[in-house]
C-alpha cells in the first residue's frame, strides 16, 4: 500500500514538469506583451531606462533560461510580483486561496450529499418509466449552465441578502455561519452538474450490485432490506461512484472561476479572470499553476482513497 | 425488452428532433430574422416580450430584439462546437491511434501530453488558451478544441489497444498486411462507436464551454450575439427585466439537452457492453 | 429416524415472464422433509431444482419471476402466502440457505467476521462482542487455521475451498431447523468437494439440522442422502429412500442417470452410457409426460397426458410417476 502510494507520487512529477512547461511557455506567447502595455501608459522612455524596464519585465534573457529562473524560484515559494499592483503574487492568491476551496468543498459535499441519496432511492425502484425520468433528469442536470444557475439565483433571491453574497463576503473564520448561509447557493450552482452525474451512477452502480449473488446470500440470511442496502450493496456500489466524484473536481474547480464572477466572490478564479483582462501574467501563470496542481493532486487523492476502501486493492501486495 | 428498445429509441429520437429544430432555426436565420439583431434601437430598451410589438422574447438593454438574437446565436454556437469538436477529434484521434498502435515511446511521449493537458480544469484550460490567443471569436475553436485532445486520444488509444492484441490483427499481419492498411480496414471501424458517443457528448460540453467563455468575456464578442454573452450582457439589467437572462439560457439548456440525449441514447443503442442494468 | 416433518411442500408452481413467453421453472412438486434427515434433490440443468429451493425462502426476483401456486408449510405456516416480513424472520434462523459460487455469494468489501456475526446479531440478539467471538469459534469448528487472525480478512483473501467452510459456517451459525445446501460443491475441485460434504454431514447431524442437498451429482447424493427427489422439466418423477432408489430405480430417467455413472467395478471395455436427446424447452409445454421424447419405453399415452404420481409398495414410501407404473400400487 504504501509503495503504491509513492509510486503514484512519483509518477505525479513529469506531469506537474509539464505543466509548469505549458502554463510559463505558453503565457509568453501571450500577444500585447506586459512591457509594451506599460509602455503604452508611459511617455518616453530612454535608451537605459528600457534596458532597466526590459530586465525587470524578463525580455532580456533567452527563454529556456527564463524558465529555469522562474522554476527555481517557484519552487523556492516566490512567484513574482503582479505586473499591476506590484505586489508579491503569492500572499495575495494565498488569501484569496480559503474562499475558493471552501466553494470547491462545499460544491462537491452538496454534489454527494444530493446525489448518492438520491441515486440510492431511485435505485429501488425498477420500472422503464421512473428508469427514462431518471436518466433524463440526470442529463438535464448536465445541460444546465452553472452561470445562468447563478444567474437566476441572484434574480431569484435579490431581495433575500443574507443568502445572496454580493461583494459583502463574511469569511470562515469571522463567523461561520453566515459564510455558510452566503456560500450555500453559489456551491449549488456549481455542484448540481456533478449532483445529477453522482445521481446516475449511484443509481447505475446499485443496480447492478443488487444483481450480485452476494446479496442473495445477504437476504438469505434473513437481514432487514435496510441493512442489506446499506451495509451490503452501498459499501460495492460507492466505488465507482468515488472514482467520478474525484475526477470531476475539475468541472467543480472550473465553474468556482465563473460563479465567483457572478457573485463578486474574491476568490482565486476572479483574481484569475481579471489578472488575464488586465495581462497580469505572473499571477496568471501562479494562478494556474496551482490550479492544476490542485487538480492533480485531488486526482492522486481519489486514486488512493478508492484504493483504501476497496480491500481487494488495498490487501493485495500484503495478502496471503 | 422491448419496452427498452422503445425507450432508447425515443431518447435518441427527441434528441436528434431538439438538435434538428436548430438546425432548422440556424438555416432560416440567415435569411431571415424577425428584427435587426445586432443595430440598437433606444427607444425600445428593456421591452417586456409581447406580442404587440413582435418582440416575443422582449428586448434587451440596448433595445435589440432578444429572440432574434438568440436565433443568430445558434449559427456561432452550431459553428464554434462543431468546429471545436472536429478539432479536438481529429487532433486526439490522430495522436491517441498513433500511439495505440505504435506503442512504445511514442506511447509514452504522446500520452505524457495528454496527461498534462487532462491535468487543467476543461474550463480553466480555456480560459488560459483564450488568454493567450487573445479574443477573436475564431480562436474559441481552437481553445475548446484543445480541451478535447486528450479525451479523445485516451478513447482511441483504448479502443486500439484492445483490438491490436486480437486474433485477426495477427492474421492480417501475418498475411502480409501493411500497417496503413490494418489502419484503415480494421483498426477504424471498431474505434468508430466510441468515438461516435464521445463526440455527441463533446458537442454539448462545446456549447456550454463556449457560453462560459462568451459570458466571461472570452469568447464570442460583443454585438455579435452568443447566448454566453447576452446572458452577460442581461447581469446588470435582470433584475428589472428577467426575460434578459431567461430566455437565452433555456436555449442553451436545451441544445446542450438535446445533445446529451443523442449521445446518452447512442451509447445504449450502439454498445451493449456500456449498458447498465436497467 | 424421527418422523417428524418439519416441512411440506405441496404442488409448488414457480412460473418467469420471458420474451418468449411464460416458463414454469417448477410445476407441481411436493415433497416432504424430516427433522435430522437429509434429502437430495437431483435433476440436470433447469430442471427446477434450484428453483424450487429458491422459492421455499421466497428468494425469487419477482418480477420476473413469481409464486403461482401451491403450499410450503414450516412450523404450521404457509410462507407462500405469509408476507415479506414474516418469511424475513425465518431466514436463516429456521432456514438457511448456501449457494454454489462461493465467491461470488460473500460480499468482498466486508470481512468474514462481521459477514456471519450479523446473522448473530439479528438472530440470537448478541451483541457485537460476543458475535465476534462466536464467528471466531465458528472459524475454528469448521477448520479454518488461524481464526483469530483470519476472521478480520476479506474473502479474497481465502481459497475457494475455505469460502465454502465459511458459507456454510455463516448459514449454521445461527443453528436452523432446516439448511438448504445448493450445489455447494459443484465449484470446487474434487479434492475439496469431499472435505465439505463431510463438513456438512458432521454438522448437520451435531444439531439434528434437516439437509436439502440440490445436485446433479448422483454421487454427492449417494454418500450424503437418505431420501432421494428425482426433478425433470419442472416436476419430480420418482421419490425413494436412497437404497431403493439406486438398487431398483423405477422411473426410466432415473434409470438412465444410474446407467450413465461410468463403473469401475466391470471388467472389459464398456460404452459410456448418456441418454439420448436434450432435456426439453420449457416454453409451451405440452400435455404430455415431458421425458417421453427421450424414453426407450414410451407408450402412446405417454404423449397424450402427464402421469399421475403414484405410490410404490416398499419398506419405505416412494412414489413415481410414470405411466409404466401407474397401475401398480395406488393412483
Amino acid at each position: 500500500m504504501f509503495r503504491y502510494i509513492v509510486k503514484r507520487l512519483l509518477s505525479l512529477i513529469p506531469v506537474l514538469f509539464g505543466v509548469s512547461i505549458i502554463v510559463f511557455f505558453l503565457v509568453r506567447l501571450i500577444p500585447g506583451s506586459a512591457l509594451e502595455m506599460y509602455m503604452g501608459t508611459q511617455v518616453e522612455a530612454t535608451p537605459e531606462q528600457m534596458i532597466e524596464l526590459q530586465r525587470i519585465f524578463g525580455e532580456d534573457k533567452p527563454v529556456p533560461v527564463l524558465y529555469v529562473e522562474w522554476l527555481g524560484r517557484i519552487l523556492q515559494g516566490d512567484f513574482g510580483y503582479s505586473l499591476r499592483t506590484g505586489r508579491p503574487v503569492l500572499p495575495d492568491i494565498l488569501s484569496r486561496l480559503p474562499l475558493s476551496l471552501e466553494l470547491t468543498i462545499l460544491s462537491l459535499a452538496l454534489a454527494l450529499l444530493i446525489g448518492i441519496p438520491q441515486g440510492i432511492l431511485s435505485s429501488l425502484k425498477r420500472n422503464p418509466f421512473s428508469d427514462v425520468i431518471n436518466r433524463v433528469i440526470g442529463l438535464l442536470g448536465l445541460s444546465l449552465p452553472q452561470f445562468w444557475l447563478a444567474s437566476l439565483m441572484v434574480l431569484a433571491f435579490a431581495n433575500f441578502s443574507g443568502w445572496i453574497p454580493m461583494g459583502n463576503y463574511i469569511k470562515f473564520s469571522v463567523d461561520p455561519i453566515r459564510n455558510l448561509r452566503m456560500l450555500l447557493l453559489p456551491s449549488l450552482a456549481i455542484g448540481i452538474g456533478l449532483a445529477a452525474v453522482i445521481m446516475r451512477y449511484t443509481r447505475n452502480s446499485m443496480l447492478e450490485v443488487l444483481q450480485m449473488d452476494y446479496i442473495r446470500t445477504a437476504k438469505a440470511k434473513g437481514l432487514t432490506k435496510r441493512v442489506v442496502i446499506l451495509r451490503h450493496a452501498l459499501k460495492n456500489a460507492i466505488l465507482p461512484v468515488i472514482t467520478v466524484a474525484g475526477f470531476n473536481t475539475g468541472y467543480l474547480l472550473g465553474g468556482a472561476i465563473v460563479i465567483e464572477e457572478v457573485f463578486a466572490l474574491p476568490g482565486m478564479g476572479r483574481l484569475a479572470l481579471y489578472a488575464i483582462y488586465q495581462r497580469d501574467y505572473p499571477v496568471i501563470q501562479a494562478i494556474v499553476l496551482m490550479i492544476a496542481t490542485i487538480f492533480v493532486l485531488v486526482n492522486l487523492v481519489t486514486d488512493l482513497i478508492y484504493a483504501m476502501v476497496d480491500p481487494r486493492i488495498r490487501l493485495d501486495d500484503g495478502g496471503r | 425488452m422491448k419496452s427498452n428498445s422503445l425507450t432508447r429509441n425515443s431518447i435518441v429520437m427527441t434528441g436528434l428532433a431538439i438538435i434538428g429544430v436548430y438546425i432548422a432555426i440556424m438555416v432560416v436565420s440567415t435569411f431571415w430574422l424577425p428584427f435587426d439583431p445586432i443595430s440598437m434601437d433606444t427607444d425600445h430598451i428593456l421591452e417586456a416580450p409581447s406580442l404587440a410589438t413582435g418582440h416575443l422574447f422582449g428586448t434587451d438593454e440596448f433595445g435589440r430584439d432578444i429572440l432574434s438574437r438568440i436565433m443568430k446565436g445558434s449559427t456561432i454556437s452550431l459553428i464554434i462546437s462543431v468546429a471545436a469538436t472536429l478539432l479536438g477529434t481529429l487532433v486526439g484521434t490522430f495522436m491517441g491511434v498513433w500511439a495505440g498502435y505504435l506503442g512504445g515511446r511514442w506511447d509514452n511521449v504522446l500520452m505524457r501530453i495528454a496527461d498534462v493537458l487532462f491535468s487543467f480544469p476543461s474550463l480553466l484550460l480555456a480560459i488560459f488558451v483564450m488568454a493567450i490567443l487573445g479574443e477573436k471569436t475564431f480562436n474559441v475553436v481552437i481553445a475548446i478544441g484543445i480541451v478535447y485532445i486528450p479525451q479523445f486520444a485516451r478513447i482511441s488509444r483504448g479502443a486500439i489497444l484492445t483490438i491490436k492484441s486480437s486474433e485477426f490483427i495477427k492474421a492480417a499481419k501475418s498475411n502480409g498486411a501493411s500497417s496503413g492498411f490494418i489502419l484503415r480496414k480494421h483498426l477504424l471501424p471498431n474505434i468508430l462507436v466510441p468515438l461516435i458517443v464521445q463526440v455527441s457528448l463533446s458537442l454539448s460540453v462545446a456549447i456550454l464551454l463556449e457560453s462560459s467563455l462568451s459570458f466571461l468575456g472570452l469568447g464570442v464578442q460583443p454585438p455579435a450575439p452568443s447566448w454566453g454573452n447576452m446572458l452577460s450582457g442581461a447581469r446588470k439589467v435582470m433584475v428589472l427585466a428577467p426575460w434578459t437572462a431567461i430566455y437565452p439560457g433555456i436555449a442553451i439548456v436545451l441544445l446542450v439537452l438535446g445533445f446529451n440525449l443523442l449521445g446518452d441514447g447512442l451509447r445504449d443503442i450502439l454498445d451493449p457492453r456500456l449498458r447498465n442494468v436497467r | 429416524m424421527n418422523n417428524d416433518s418439519i416441512l411440506r411442500v405441496e404442488g409448488l408452481i414457480t412460473e418467469f415472464s420471458t420474451d418468449h413467453g411464460l416458463v414454469k421453472a417448477v410445476d407441481g412438486v411436493s415433497f416432504e422433509l424430516h427433522r435430522g434427515e437429509t434429502l437430495g434433490l437431483v435433476g440436470e440443468s433447469g430442471s427446477g431444482k434450484s428453483v424450487t429451493n429458491l422459492s421455499i425462502l421466497r428468494l425469487i426476483q419477482s418480477p420476473p419471476g413469481r409464486i403461482a401456486g401451491g403450499k410450503v408449510l414450516f412450523d404450521g405456516h404457509d410462507l407462500v402466502k405469509a408476507t415479506e416480513e414474516e418469511v424475513r424472520v425465518l431466514r436463516g434462523k429456521n432456514i438457511s440457505m448456501i449457494f454454489q459460487d462461493p465467491l461470488t455469494s460473500l460480499n468482498p468489501v466486508l470481512r468474514i467476521s462481521l459477514q456471519i456475526s450479523e446473522a448473530l446479531q439479528l438472530h440470537h440478539g448478541l451483541g457485537r462482542k460476543e458475535a465476534k467471538a462466536k464467528a471466531i469459534e465458528m472459524l475454528r469448528l469448521i477448520g479454518i487455521p488461524d481464526p483469530e487472525r483470519r476472521a478480520d480478512d476479506y474473502p479474497h483473501q481465502f481459497s475457494g475451498g475455505m469460502r465454502q467452510r465459511v458459507m456454510i459456517a455463516m448459514a449454521l451459525s445461527c443453528k436452523p431447523e432446516i439448511l438448504i445446501a445448493d450445489e455447494p460443491t459443484t465449484a470446487l475441485d474434487v479434492t475439496i468437494q469431499a472435505q465439505i460434504l463431510d463438513l456438512i454431514k458432521s454438522l448437520s447431524a451435531k444439531d439434528q439440522t434437516a439437509v436439502i442437498m440440490i445436485t446433479h451429482d448422483l454421487g454427492v447424493v449417494a454418500g450424503m442422502c437418505d431420501y432421494i427427489c428425482v426433478m425433470y422439466a419442472g416436476r419430480i418423477v420418482e421419490k425413494a429412500a436412497v437404497d431403493d432408489l439406486f438398487y431398483e430405480p423405477k422411473h426410466p430417467y432415473t434409470r438412465g442417470l444410474l446407467d450413465s455413472i461410468p463403473r469401475t467395478d466391470r471388467t472389459g471395455p464398456q460404452r459410456l452410457y448418456s441418454i439420448p436427446g436434450a432435456p426439453p424447452s420449457l416454453y409451451d409445454m405440452p400435455e404430455a409426460c415431458p421425458f417421453n421424447p427421450r424414453c426407450a419405453h414410451a407408450m402412446d399415452i405417454c404423449r397424450r397426458a402427464y402421469p399421475p404420481e403414484v405410490e410404490m409398495h416398499g419398506s419405505s414410501p416412494r412414489t413415481v410417476s410414470c405411466w409404466l407404473h401407474a397401475r401398480e400400487g395406488n393412483a
